[in-house]
């Protein structure tokens, strides 16, 4: 032992023993420093009730729920909400939460998700707060009968959707009125057919020697322009197999269907606008973060982009004119998927009526529009979209010309929700790396899917047993 | 008050001896490894192995299950796909980093004007964020505007998909960790230099040239170092998970579904925690096991100094 230890003194072993104590008093105290969330039960009943709302998003969804905190506790003085904003890895973190036994009182909860938190009881049933309530009870306050497909299950509501988010088509209309070609309109009756779509997507794909590509000596490694990107998740998927009458599940037996004829041609026509048509620059999912339809909108190297309409927040920006339309049909005229986090509140809750006023306020016009008026979101409730609910969020500048027709007729009568059943997640790990093999070309649509199939209703049929 | 308590405490606790009064103070001055390693490493682990038998979603309480999650282990294609995935990735990735960082770290061991600016250079990769150096690969290896494929159009060759080809992904990974070489190359730099001059003074005078200098001094007097390297290489690769859930999170097609991606995947996205924890027992019991293997057989041959 080094001498200097010998001779410690009795005030420095005490200083080091007091710095040690202090030490595992922080230690211990760390984990139980968890939000005082709940509040008092005990309380006397003046004071406000405190709950917590747990959720995520940039700097613009942090203003938008601060504002809506703000302006839901000038409008009344009994309850009062902290807002814990968690921008990554929110499921962990809600998760970690919930196994700590101290989940938060109300949160965004995302649609893969919901109905496993469900079948495990975590939700407020809000149903009879719901039905009696005279603003949000109304049978048309929400656009229907989505909005029930997605929040209900067994005919309960344990949420409210946020808003409605959904593809669309997205270009470049300088490009389009500079090759006086028609660019794609957003009223869903006037939408392109696929034969029509391929031929304006051959029409302004050039590589570098100006060939397009259904001409002789088409230069495929040397594409200056692109038609169009068609990403390859499954969101932008769901919709083109929507548009020929498939589905990724069925609601009624909770599995997958994507061995369906009508949904394998789907994917197949998506995986041979670059594969076979080389119209589409390849596996655009993984380029985003690369470069981004952004850019190449932008500086003119993509005529058309399919992407959510929430990017609508961010690619109004580009500088040639954005124009905006509804996506190509197949079998069915067009068809988009159609999705959104709810906004739930916990059963663990102490106070379950403030939680509900909450969950209520955010389904009410001041916090949907917000983000309406900036592009990130469509509204879900019908009061928006009237002329005059149109005119409270329509932003000239970010919504172009003619897009009111996407939130008013392409959303509520073309749009679709897809079931997901508890373990989407884990079972649509199969289904897309058959759909990456089939994008990639190693594939044909109609041979991979039915394994992939198979071997994800497994998992599915386990988490409903 | 704290003082006032502590010295209650003294009083009360203090061994009688003047050896278990030293015992003491070495305990207190080690006491917060002893504390930070109990709470967030031994402790989670013995809870780990116990969750090994159970089912637990996060949610409801865990479930006794006995060996289920090791049967579900043995029927799972993701286990084993993953499994060959790192499999592959040490394979390859372990030995062509330490070839790399040691002929790096030689050359940058002669003793040139301005090698410490060199020395600098070569090992900034590693100091880059790994987060960072992921968003900066994804965009290197993409496939319509991307650096790599730019350099191979360049020298006439044809485009590579690297990131959406399951041949291509996980060599594009290996490339990418190859270039967080530096970590290696400065301990094989500081091994370099421990090498006492006289032996090269020695062989120079026995007439022998570079490559048996090489060889017979080299080599065997890093040993030591390069057997360190090859046991935290291994380690590190079977552990590897930022670039996989960065760059292709998995895919395509599962080609780069690394080990640790998958329990990570299993616990916080399947939200089965007991499938996880018995993965994270397995991937323990391959790394004990190879670690042994590799000592058994490469350590009998790493030459120490001290030792003869």
């Amino acid at each position: 032992m080094p001498s200097n230890i010998d001779g410690l003194s009795r005030r420095d072993f005490l200083r080091a023993s007091a710095g040690f104590t202090g030490l595992a008093f922080l230690a211990a105290c760390a984990p139980a420093a968890a939000p005082a969330s709940t509040g008092d039960a005990a309380a006397p009943s003046v004071e406000a009730a405190t709950i917590t709302f747990m959720g995520w998003g940039a700097i613009e969804e942090d203003e938008g729920v601060k504002a809506a905190i703000k302006q839901f506790e000038s409008e009344q003085n009994a309850v009062k909400v902290t807002w814990l904003h968690t921008p990554e890895n929110y499921l962990e973190k809600l998760l970690t939460d919930i196994a700590a036994g101290t989940p938060p009182d109300t949160a965004f909860i995302g649609g893969d998700y919901y109905r496993e938190f469900i079948q495990d009881g975590l939700f407020l049933d809000i149903t009879d707060k719901l039905k009696t309530d005279a603003l949000v009870g109304a049978p048309d306050y929400f656009i229907q009968p989505q909005e029930e497909q997605r929040c209900t299950s067994e005919g309960k509501w344990y949420g409210i959707g946020s808003c409605w988010v959904a593809p669309h088509l997205y270009y470049n209309a300088d490009l389009f009125a500079e090759m006086g070609i028609e660019p794609p309109s957003n009223d869903p009756e006037k939408a392109w057919t696929w034969a029509q779509f391929l031929e304006v997507a051959q029409a302004m794909t050039v590589d570098v020697n100006g060939k397009h590509p259904n001409e002789d000596g088409f230069d495929v490694d040397n594409v200056e322009r692109y038609a169009v990107s068609w990403p390859t998740w499954w969101i932008p998927l769901h919709s083109a197999i929507l548009a020929n009458g498939g589905d990724w599940t069925d609601a009624e037996t909770g599995l997958f269907v994507l061995d369906k004829p009508e949904a394998t041609e789907a994917l197949q026509n998506i995986a041979d606008l670059f594969n076979k048509y080389h119209v589409a620059p390849s596996g655009t999912a993984l380029q985003a973060l690369g470069m981004s339809d952004v850019q190449m909108l932008d500086t003119g190297k993509l005529a058309m982009a399919v992407d959510g309409s929430w990017a609508l927040s961010w690619l109004y920006k580009i500088k040639p004119k954005l124009g905006t339309g509804v996506l190509p049909g197949m079998a069915l005229k067009t068809a988009t998927n159609m999705q959104a986090h709810l906004h739930s509140a916990f059963a663990s809750t102490k106070h379950p009526e403030e939680a509900w006023q909450w969950v209520r306020f955010l389904s009410t016009p001041f916090y949907q529009s917000q983000f309406c008026k900036s592009g990130l979101w469509l509204p879900s409730q019908t009061g928006l979209m009237t002329e005059e609910g149109l005119s409270t969020w329509i932003t000239p500048g970010v919504h172009p010309e003619g897009y009111k027709d996407i939130p008013t007729k392409f959303l509520p009568n073309y749009g679709h929700i897809v079931y997901q059943p508890p373990s989407f997640i884990e079972g649509n790990v199969f289904i897309m790396s058959a759909i990456e093999a089939v994008m990639n070309g190693d594939a044909t649509a109609e041979a991979a899917l039915p394994q992939a199939v198979i071997d994800g209703n497994k998992i599915l049929a386990e988490a409903q047993a | 008050m704290t003082t006032m308590t502590t010295t209650r405490w003294y009083h009360r606790f203090t061994p009688r001896t003047l050896a278990g009064r030293r015992n003491l103070v070495g305990y207190v001055f080690i006491s917060p490894f002893i504390l930070g390693f109990l709470l967030w490493f031994l402790i989670p682990a013995l809870v780990a192995m116990w969750l090994t038998v159970h089912e637990w979603n996060l949610i409801s309480p865990p479930e006794y299950v006995g060996f289920k999650n090791f049967e579900r282990m043995w029927n799972d294609q993701l286990f084993w796909k993953s499994l060959q995935v790192t499999t592959t990735y040490t394979l390859i990735a372990v030995p062509a980093g330490l070839v790399l960082g040691f002929v790096l770290a030689l050359m940058l061991n002669a003793k040139t004007r301005g090698i410490t600016v060199f020395r600098t250079v070569y090992y900034l990769p590693s100091v880059v964020p790994a987060v960072a150096n992921a968003v900066l690969w994804a965009w290197i290896f993409n496939t319509e505007y991307g650096l790599a494929n730019a350099f191979l159009r360049a020298i006439g060759l044809p485009k590579i998909k690297w990131l959406q080809d399951p041949e291509w992904a996980l060599p594009a990974l290996i490339i990418m960790s190859l270039w967080a070489f530096g970590s290696g190359m400065v301990i094989y730099l500081a091994g370099l230099q421990g090498i006492p001059t006289v032996f090269y003074e020695a062989a120079d005078i026995d007439g022998a040239g570079r490559w048996h200098k090489l060889r017979h001094i080299t080599i065997p007097l890093v040993s030591p170092v390069i057997f360190f390297n090859l046991i935290i290489g291994i380690i590190a690769s079977f552990q590897v998970f930022v670039s996989a859930r960065l760059v292709t999170n998995g895919g395509p097609q599962n080609a780069t579904l690394a080990y640790v991606l998958y329990m990570y995947q299993s616990a916080f996205a399947n939200l089965k925690m007991g499938y996880a924890a018995a993965l994270a027992w397995v991937l323990f019991a391959i790394v004990v096991v190879l670690t042994l293997f590799v000592f058994r057989f490469v350590g009998s041959r790493v030459h120490y100094e001290d030792a003869s």
